[in-house]
């Protein structure tokens, strides 16, 4: 009994799917991310300036996002 | 006048009600409406026929292994089974095979109704390759019937043996004639006090019909029995087994790149269609028998083998978490034991929800073109229990990573309905696309089928959730730059 899909399905039997980062280091990952992001707005925070929102808000609002989404990945609800 | 409004409110109200019915009790299935006038033609004749009915599990399952051979003149593919139209609608898992050559795979079925009138109902059965004229060819048709035993007497103690009956008919429905037959029953154990004793003289062998060999009965051989022909029996066997049958059963599987994780979870509506108590439950004569774990009619445990590499379970119910369960990882299988929160009597109901985590690397590929994955996960896990599970309605959603496109599945369960639809939760913008299944009549003989759903997920639709997080805190700073750039101070500004 085989399918097309079924003969895709074990074509890429070579290639499981693995995310760039692993369960284990998920809350790692979005904690620091996340800890970088609280230093970066703390700073910001200090002295606010137009240079500083793009020196400061941008890597910091990227932390927050990545880390964002590791970290709910990390306390188990997967998105 | 003023009964008007009353009278229409009535109307309204029964029509939903009517409506409601007709959801529930209309077999989900696609139909081909022939003419009135239709009649499956007369082109094929049944050489031998024999019944094999297996009564050993809470559902009756069937299987009919049939040489057919062809009387017309022409070639024929189109082999018609007629099922009672209150009967069709609780007929599952129907699969024809070549007995020959089981390889070759499933033939396709569909059901047909030629008549609305008719009490008759057809499945169509299309032969892969036409059949040359007076050609044989065996064919294997298997199928369960849910819902169709019944406790007799309805109400037992708590602890005596239950019995259940199965009215069937003796000869099997066909719409050809059958030149040979015969029927077999496997009873679970050989404690039979009840059964329909046939004339010998309907019998081809002249011999008291049926004859009985441990815990098999045989009903015929029967010679020359014309199309449509039924002979109603009826037998009655011990089967001090809960017989569990779930209403319905949702099943989700939620795919997460980001997350690396598989997370299915199944909702359950249970019912145990058993003899109902007598009395009252005594949690003393329970709790004094436990110990000694005789055969019960009640559902004590539902043991849920889960495939290697599961991970974080929950059983909860309308109440909330359910301790009494246990989960034993394992190499070759995590086994979850479940045990509902009450002995689940005939009558009675449980309905529970349970769910587990995975790794997605034993589940999804990524295919060689790039950016299209391709996910294999069992269209239904479930108990497994010696005394099987029946289930009315299956209803399965995949839920695929937010912007994937292009989903494309493919199973050996028959479905009755699909839909691609978008389901929204948490992080979500525009919603994950989500691919639901329904099927009706399945049985635990289902458990192991594959569902393969391809998809094409972009990359750049998965950097949807950061972008978006990441947008909107940028906002936040730049708003905090505004806000703290305007000059709030009173009066005059000293310039220096």
């Amino acid at each position: 009994m085989s399918s097309p899909l079924l003969d895709v399905w074990e074509a890429a039997a070579a290639s499981p799917y693995r995310p760039s980062i692993g369960k284990g280091s998920q809350f790692t990952v979005g904690f620091v991310l996340l800890l970088l992001s609280l230093f970066l707005a703390g700073i910001f925070g200090l002295n606010r300036s137009f240079a500083n929102l793009s020196v400061l808000g941008i890597p910091a609002s990227l932390a927050f996002g990545f880390g964002a989404v590791y970290m709910i990945c990390a306390v188990g609800v997967y998105v | 006048m003023r009964s008007f409004p009353l009278f229409s409110s009535c109307l309204t109200a029964l029509s939903t009600l009517v409506s409601a019915e007709l959801n529930l009790s209309q077999p989900l299935l696609s139909k081909q409406v022939l003419p009135a006038t239709f009649k499956p033609p007369q082109v094929f004749k049944n050489a031998n026929l024999v019944r094999t009915t297996n009564l050993d599990k809470s559902y009756p399952r069937e299987t009919i292994n049939v040489i057919i051979e062809n009387v017309d003149s022409k070639p024929q593919s189109e082999y018609y089974l007629p099922f009672e139209s209150g009967l069709i609608s609780r007929v599952g898992g129907f699969e024809v095979k070549d007995k020959k050559a089981p390889e070759k795979g499933i033939f396709k079925v569909e059901v047909v109704e030629y008549d609305t009138e008719s009490p008759t109902e057809f499945y169509l059965i299309h032969l892969p390759t036409p059949l040359k004229p007076k050609e044989q060819q065996t064919i294997s048709i298997s199928y369960s019937v849910l819902s169709a035993l019944s406790p007799v007497p309805a109400q037992i103690e708590q602890s005596s043996k239950q019995y259940l009956q199965y009215t069937f008919s003796a000869y099997t429905p066909s719409a050809y004639v059958t030149e040979k037959q015969k029927t077999k029953i496997k009873f679970p154990n050989s404690d039979v006090p009840d059964y329909t004793s046939l004339p010998a003289d309907l019998n081809a062998d002249k011999k008291p019909d049926p004859q009985k060999q441990g815990s098999t009965f045989t009903y015929g051989p029967y010679n020359n029995i014309p199309a449509g022909a039924e002979e109603l029996v009826s037998v009655r066997y011990e089967f001090t087994k809960p017989v569990t049958h779930a209403s319905l059963l949702e099943r989700d599987i939620e795919v997460s790149h980001w997350g690396g994780n598989l997370a299915t979870e199944e909702r359950y509506w249970l019912s145990n269609l058993g003899a109902s108590l007598k009395n009252h439950f005594s949690r003393v004569e329970w709790q004094k028998t436990s110990y000694m774990n005789p055969p019960t009619s009640a559902l004590k445990a539902l043991p849920l083998p889960l495939h290697p590499g599961a991970l974080n379970p929950y059983f909860t119910d309308d109440i909330g978490n359910v301790s009494t369960s246990r989960f034993r990882p394992g190499v070759r299988e995590a086994h979850l034991e479940l045990r509902p929160r009450y002995p689940v009597f005939g009558g009675w109901k449980y309905s529970f929800r349970v769910g587990w985590d995975a790794d997605l690397s034993s589940y999804l590929r990524r295919l060689s073109t790039g950016e299209s994955y391709v996910l294999k996960v069992p269209f239904l896990e479930g108990p497994r229990m010696p005394e099987g599970i029946s289930y009315a309605r299956v209803h399965v959603r995949v839920v695929l990573p937010e912007g994937a496109m292009n989903v494309k599945f493919s199973t050996t369960v028959p479905v009755v309905d699909t839909a691609i639809t978008l389901h929204k939760t948490f992080m979500d913008t525009l919603g994950r696309t989500t691919l639901s299944l329904s099927a009706i009549n399945l049985v635990d003989d289902f458990r192991e089928r594959e569902l393969v759903v391809t998809y094409d997920y972009p990359w750049t639709a998965g950097f949807r959730k950061p972008v978006v997080i990441t947008l909107g805190m940028f906002a936040v700073f730049a708003v905090v730059w505004v806000v703290g750039s305007l000059d709030m101070s009173i009066g005059k500004k000293k310039t220096a």
